[in-house]
């Protein structure tokens, strides 16, 4: 069985960390009040995003995250959702240490070459068009066509 | 702490009692909850109110039909994927497209954070104003903080700041710019100030944005005058002359009295 770690820059279950979790896996949300107190967090804030996690109706557990997901997992494997805050980045290197950690991207709103030239905002667009442009449904279509 | 199974509270009030319980390093006088709900049938309810024509013709404005969709945009409640999605199944591409444009924003914004995790709070670039960094105050004044500026349309923006964790980008862009640029404040510590209070406050947009205006990463810093306010205001706005003197003027008037040794085109 796996955990599945949700935390704030990815409060859903529409996820494919969940999906490639698989089924039977156990879904935590964990609360940081350090990270808010460090954040300057204003109430209004946390109780959006608090907001948004209970309604997952998942399981809410508060601390560090580094600490809750040692303390909880045992031999399992944690998926988590891929998020650029380097926090999240520096707890999912340290808790690969000693688990396994299957952080897993989300298809993006475009698909862009490499080496797009991501200088000023309109240079990036005229290379993102065509696929910010490309509903979904097309993009898996053209996949598995 | 709260298992699956546990009745989620179904008043307000419970769930932030819930919330303080949870920070007891919050400050008492921290009492200002939005009324911008959480959760994803908040989201799809926002979703439902759409309609990317009128977007694209009224978006500068504040009174415009934007979504406010972005709180659940960033914190992942629903996907910036689904809203193009529901756009595109609107309107036409034609139509849609300044919608997505803006919608495109976001992902380049996560792209930089990705790339270059050091911008977030560090200059991009040199300011282009003739001032450098130590030009500019390390903190947020004291009357920005309260929205005790004496400004009348920026203490305005201020308070919608404060008590609903939302703004209109206009309204952020005007409330930037006057920090950075009449108060001469380091964009950081707007940035910083933003982030405690939006709902959707994500650092890559956010701060990256802040370094726009302050033209840290831009060719040239973002102002504007009294005039533009009062054309993209609504009637709510309060944009006489009398109560937002520094604002008024030309943008002649305001470049020599801003950045009396800026060298931008």
């Amino acid at each position: 069985m796996s955990v599945i770690w949700i935390h704030e820059d990815a409060i859903t279950l529409d996820h494919p960390a969940v999906t490639m979790a698989g089924e039977g896996a156990e879904i935590i949300f964990i609360w940081d009040t350090e990270r808010h107190d460090e954040k300057a967090y204003s109430l209004k804030r946390r109780v959006f995003i608090y907001e948004c996690a209970l309604d997952l109706g998942v399981k809410i557990m508060a601390g560090h995250p580094y600490n809750v997901l040692r303390e909880l997992v045992g031999e399992q494997t944690i998926y988590t959702a891929w998020s650029p805050d380097p926090d999240y980045r520096e707890i999912i290197a340290d808790l690969r240490d000693t688990h396994e950690v299957k952080v897993i991207e989300a298809p993006g709103l475009v698909s862009v070459p490499d080496d797009v030239d991501t200088k000023r905002f309109f240079r990036f667009w005229n290379r993102a068009k065509k696929s910010a442009m490309t509903p979904s449904h097309q993009v898996l279509e053209s996949e598995t066509a | 702490m709260r298992d699956a199974t546990q009745q989620i509270p179904t008043d307000r009030a419970s769930l932030i009692a819930e919330v303080r319980q949870l920070s007891p390093n919050l400050s008492a006088d921290d009492t200002t909850v939005s009324s911008i709900r959480g959760g994803r049938a908040a989201a799809k309810a926002r979703l439902k109110t759409l309609d990317p024509a009128e977007y694209g013709k009224t978006r500068n404005h504040l009174d415009g039909a934007v979504t406010q969709l972005s709180p659940y945009i960033r914190h992942g409640v629903m996907g910036a994927d689904e809203v193009r999605d529901q756009a595109l199944e609107l309107a036409s591409c034609k139509t849609a497209e300044k919608f997505v444009q803006q919608l495109t924003w976001r992902d380049y914004w996560q792209r930089l954070y990705r790339e270059y995790p050091d911008h977030i709070w560090n200059d991009v670039e040199d300011y282009k104003t003739g001032f450098g960094p130590e030009d500019y105050a390390d903190d947020l004044p004291e009357d920005i903080a309260a929205g005790e500026t004496g400004v009348a349309c920026i203490d305005q923006f201020i308070d919608q700041l404060l008590t609903t964790g939302y703004l209109h980008n206009h309204a952020r862009l005007y409330l930037a710019g006057y920090i950075c640029h009449w108060r001469r404040v380091k964009w950081q510590a707007g940035a910083a100030w933003f982030l405690s209070h939006l709902l959707d406050g994500d650092p890559a947009s956010n701060n990256l944005s802040w370094q726009w205006v302050a033209s840290t990463f831009s060719h040239k810093p973002y102002y504007y005058n009294l005039d533009n306010v009062e054309k993209f205001s609504g009637p709510d706005i309060d944009t006489a002359f009398k109560r937002n003197k520094p604002l008024a003027g030309t943008y002649e008037d305001l470049r020599k009295r801003l950045f009396p040794n800026g060298d931008f085109q």
